[in-house]
């Protein structure tokens, strides 16, 4: 019989503040070596287990606890923080605010200097760990010169500690771009390779993390173990629908071929997985039909761009020669990965930067002459945080408080909030504090409070940033509505392929500050090259296309029109 | 980001960058003490050539430091002078020890050679402290300051969080920048040319909130990640940050050591063995003609009570 590395024996855990307990019940066994994926929706006590086995509860946070834990043997209850951090190292979410040290071999070096360890004896130690995830060149380098993938890599660094058999991930993907997303996941399964660590994973993004294998999927939901199987077994169950966690994109392909999902092999990876002979005739069918989508009759221009650079500092473009032209009610994906310009050129829209050369056109009128708060009438800009865009304590101020500025008529005022509220469906909750509301619910503040302006353009940053997929799915209902309902143009600023592929029409490619690509989103999605050039990361079903010997433009195309047929029909 | 503010986060390559922490942090005290306790400026001049030629070799990007020292110069030293002048033109004479009028526009109002005198040395001192400190936080990154306050036998968790708190600053301005943009879009107006400074003050107080809210979030991030990594539990640490004594730091160890001692035998003298009836020497002003008075007269309201 293998070693067990933790047991969760009738285990239960309620917060010193909470009314209700986070975890119940919960049997879990994790052996020695094995690489398992806790798997769950935002509130689904997945990050409340992690800490259980980190130490940070009881120790850090407060509780009650109920059954046993043990973490190589040992109760963590009658062991110590410190004691069980020698084992287990944990990566935090947010490699920015875990970023202790001042320079990346400080950080590395931080649970060493906290031993008290002379300094001469740090530096090789530093070195070798920084070599295992291949930043020995990046010793003297700082956090503001290092990308959120570097980042994470000294993270993992700084936890290598001499006796760590267990490591933590907490949603390492989270702040991750997809391509770099990729890295990590890859990362994560060199370091599972040895056999002897056993590595535990906290996610809800369960496409990108299957990138890797992974031996064990465990899926929570409010504080219980619903499902503890093989990554096979969950996806040929009807699981993930029921608790709200996003299939991979292929799998829901094959569904709506109406392929059945058991008896095909190695379905956890698009790259292996053996189509039974049925499904593949299947595939080939429904991917086969469907007729071409008519181009939409776009409306006026709202927004134009010609021959537009921007420089921070002098010399070094940001974006260069960038031109494209925006109509009305168009839903449109600005893609690339961090850095690439997409939020400088959003800036450069709202009147926040001022291009050096060339010009921007809001509406019929030279963006020159206008100030930001004459261009916020037009365009509204909602920020990737809701927390740093509100003001005021309820919710009703918060949506009045543009207009309030501007000095309207109360009765205007009223009329116009309250429509804004009832278009966010936020009306009934108005005079709620703005504390009490959920992230989801204070980004839909954040959207109200720019409605009441009547925007033409509405720009998202990131929408599906820090959201889990339910109540990102909820967000992109309610701005497909003021879409289609009221006309709004839509333009998302994004690295997520998913959303561009499910809620918009149009794509616009940046890569270095450039413009590279401006098509029909299926189009983009399809060209290889200008994927690989923009540095993001191709969808499952290009690689379905590709295993079905299929052209890609034509399955990315039926799959979006066959999707918004069944959401229509919803 | 590093340009825009003086805060230096990558240890340059000069001689005094290359200094350890404790070093650093050991001169910075010297001189700060040594600029308090004299008054005279025939030690005051060297006392100030010192920095600025630290200063000088560090090779900065001077942009920045210029507009410091230019709002340093109008702040303390024009708008300074003149409140003074208004409240307590009598001033040099508590302070010089003689009352020499060169200008007289009212009773109250009338300018003294000792009072300018005052004004030029404490307005030396004052430039000689703000150079000492440029220079500090040039050379210094916030691990060597933490490690160089640790080196001076203050507890570590202070150090480790004067760091923290000092390096944050470029992150809360860049974050500020957002809320601004953000708030500025949804019409608040903060031109100085359109908008009165009272609700500008209103409007920036307003963005507060936010500020503050989403750091609240880092704050725990950050405490659960030193704590997994047995922040705190003994009451030693070591630091990366404090490398090996360079040459530069053993002639600076040196320098401070006699330094020290130069500084406390000055404080004996001038203020046991020999002191100096008023607070300054003064090169017009002889020893015998000085008269001393009572600071408190200087003060014109003061009068009003009588």
């Amino acid at each position: 019989m293998e070693e067990t590395a933790i047991r969760f024996e009738n285990f239960g855990f309620q917060y010193k503040v909470q009314q209700k307990p986070t975890l119940y019940d919960i049997n879990l066994t994790i052996r020695k070596g094995e690489k398992v994926l806790i798997l769950g929706s935002s509130g689904s006590g997945k990050s409340t287990l992690a800490n259980c086995i980190n130490g940070l509860i009881p120790f850090s946070n407060e509780g009650t606890i109920t059954g046993s834990i043990t973490v190589n043997g040992v109760e963590t209850r009658s062991a110590s923080l410190h004691e069980l951090s020698k084992a287990v190292g944990t990566v935090l979410q947010d490699s920015d605010a875990q970023f202790v040290g001042l320079s990346v071999g400080e950080d590395i070096a931080f649970a060493m200097e906290n031993e008290a360890i002379p300094r001469s004896e740090m530096v090789p130690v530093v070195y070798r760990h920084a070599s295992v995830v291949g930043m020995q060149d990046f010793i003297g380098a700082v956090p503001f010169d290092l990308s959120g993938g570097q980042k994470q890599k000294v993270a993992i660094a700084g936890v290598l500690g001499s006796d760590v058999s267990i490591l933590i991930f907490d949603e390492p993907l989270a702040a991750l771009d997809p391509q770099m997303g990729q890295t990590a996941v890859e990362l994560i399964d060199n370091l599972s390779q040895n056999g002897e660590d056993t590595i535990i994973i906290i996610e809800h993004r369960l496409e990108d993390v299957l990138h890797r294998r992974v031996d064990r999927v465990i899926l929570m939901s409010e504080g219980r173990i619903v499902s503890d199987s093989t990554p096979d077994e969950l996806l040929q169950s009807t699981l993930l629908r029921d608790y709200g966690i996003r299939e991979p994109l292929y799998i829901t392909a094959m569904k709506y071929a109406g392929c059945s999902i058991t008896g095909n092999l190695n379905l956890c990876d698009i790259h292996c997985i053996e189509f039974t002979k049925e499904n593949r005739t299947k595939l080939l069918e429904f991917f086969d039909g469907g007729t071409s989508v008519p181009q939409e009759d776009t409306g006026e221009e709202v927004i134009r761009l010609e021959g537009v650079d921007f420089a921070y500092d002098e010399g070094v473009n940001v974006v260069s020669d960038v031109s494209f032209s925006i109509h009305k009610g168009e839903r449109i994906a600005v893609i690339g990965k961090n850095g690439a310009g997409k939020s400088t050129t959003a800036k450069l829209i709202c009147g926040i930067a001022r291009p050096q050369r060339g010009r921007v056109f809001i509406g019929k009128k030279d963006a020159k002459g206008l100030s930001v708060k004459e261009i916020g009438e037009h365009v509204g800009y909602v920020m990737q945080n809701p927390n740093q865009m509100i003001l005021k304590d309820t919710i009703k101020a918060e949506v009045e408080f543009a207009l309030t500025v501007r000095g309207t008529s109360q009765d205007e005022i009223r009329e116009r909030a309250t429509d804004a509220l009832n278009a966010c469906s936020l009306y009934p909750m108005r005079n709620w504090p703005v504390d009490t509301v959920s992230y989801g619910q204070k980004k839909r503040i954040t959207v109200a409070s720019i409605l009441v302006l009547h925007p033409d353009v509405l720009i998202l940053d990131e929408p599906s940033a820090g959201q889990d997929y339910k109540s990102y799915m909820e967000i992109m209902h309610f701005i497909d509505r003021l879409n289609r309902e009221y006309g709004i143009t839509i333009l998302f600023i994004t690295h997520d392929m998913h959303l561009a592929l499910e809620n918009t029409d149009r794509a616009i490619v940046f890569a270095d500050g450039r413009l590279i690509a401006d098509d029909r989103v299926f189009a983009v999605l399809a060209n290889d090259e200008v994927i690989q050039r923009a540095n993001l990361k191709q969808t499952s079903l290009y690689t379905l296309a590709l295993r079905l010997e299929l052209p890609p433009e034509q399955v990315i195309r039926r799959f979006i029109e066959h999707e918004r047929s069944v959401k229509a029909g919803e | 980001m590093n340009n825009k503010l003086v805060i230096n986060f990558i240890p340059g390559k000069t001689t005094l960058h290359k200094m350890t922490g404790g070093t650093k942090v050991l001169l910075f005290v010297l001189f700060t003490v040594a600029i308090i306790v004299t008054f005279d400026i025939r030690v005051l001049l060297p006392l100030m050539a010192v920095p600025f030629a630290a200063i000088i070799s560090m090779k900065p990007n001077y942009k920045p430091l210029i507009f410091l020292f230019t709002f340093m110069f109008i702040t303390v030293g024009i708008i300074g002078t003149i409140m003074l002048l208004v409240v307590s033109p009598d001033v040099g004479m508590t302070h010089v020890g003689s009352h020499t009028v060169i200008w007289q526009a009212t009773d109250r109002l009338y300018i003294t050679s000792e009072t300018l005198w005052y004004v030029l040395v404490t307005f030396t001192k004052r430039v000689a402290s703000f150079a000492t400190v440029i220079a500090f936080v040039l050379m210094t990154t916030p691990s060597e300051f933490a490690s160089g306050l640790s080196f001076l036998r203050m507890p570590y968790k202070i150090c480790i969080i004067v760091s923290l708190a000092y390096r944050t600053i470029p992150d809360i301005a860049r974050r500020f920048i957002d809320i601004r943009n953000s708030m500025q879009m949804r019409g608040v107006e903060l031109n100085s040319k359109r908008t009165s400074l009272g609700k500008r003050l209103k409007y920036t107080g307003a963005m507060l909130v936010p500020l503050i809210i989403s750091s609240f979030g880092k704050v725990e991030t950050i405490a659960n990640a030193m704590d997994l990594r047995g922040f705190g539990r003994l009451k030693k640490r070591t630091w990366y940050a404090e490398h090996e004594l360079t040459r530069a730091d053993r002639i600076a160890r040196a320098f401070s050591a006699v330094f020290a001692a130069v500084i406390l035998f000055y404080i004996i003298y001038t203020k046991i063995i020999n002191p100096y009836p008023v607070t300054m020497w003064c090169p017009f002003v002889k020893l015998e003609n000085i008269t001393k008075i009572n600071a408190l007269d200087t003060i014109f309201f003061l009068k009003w009570f009588d």
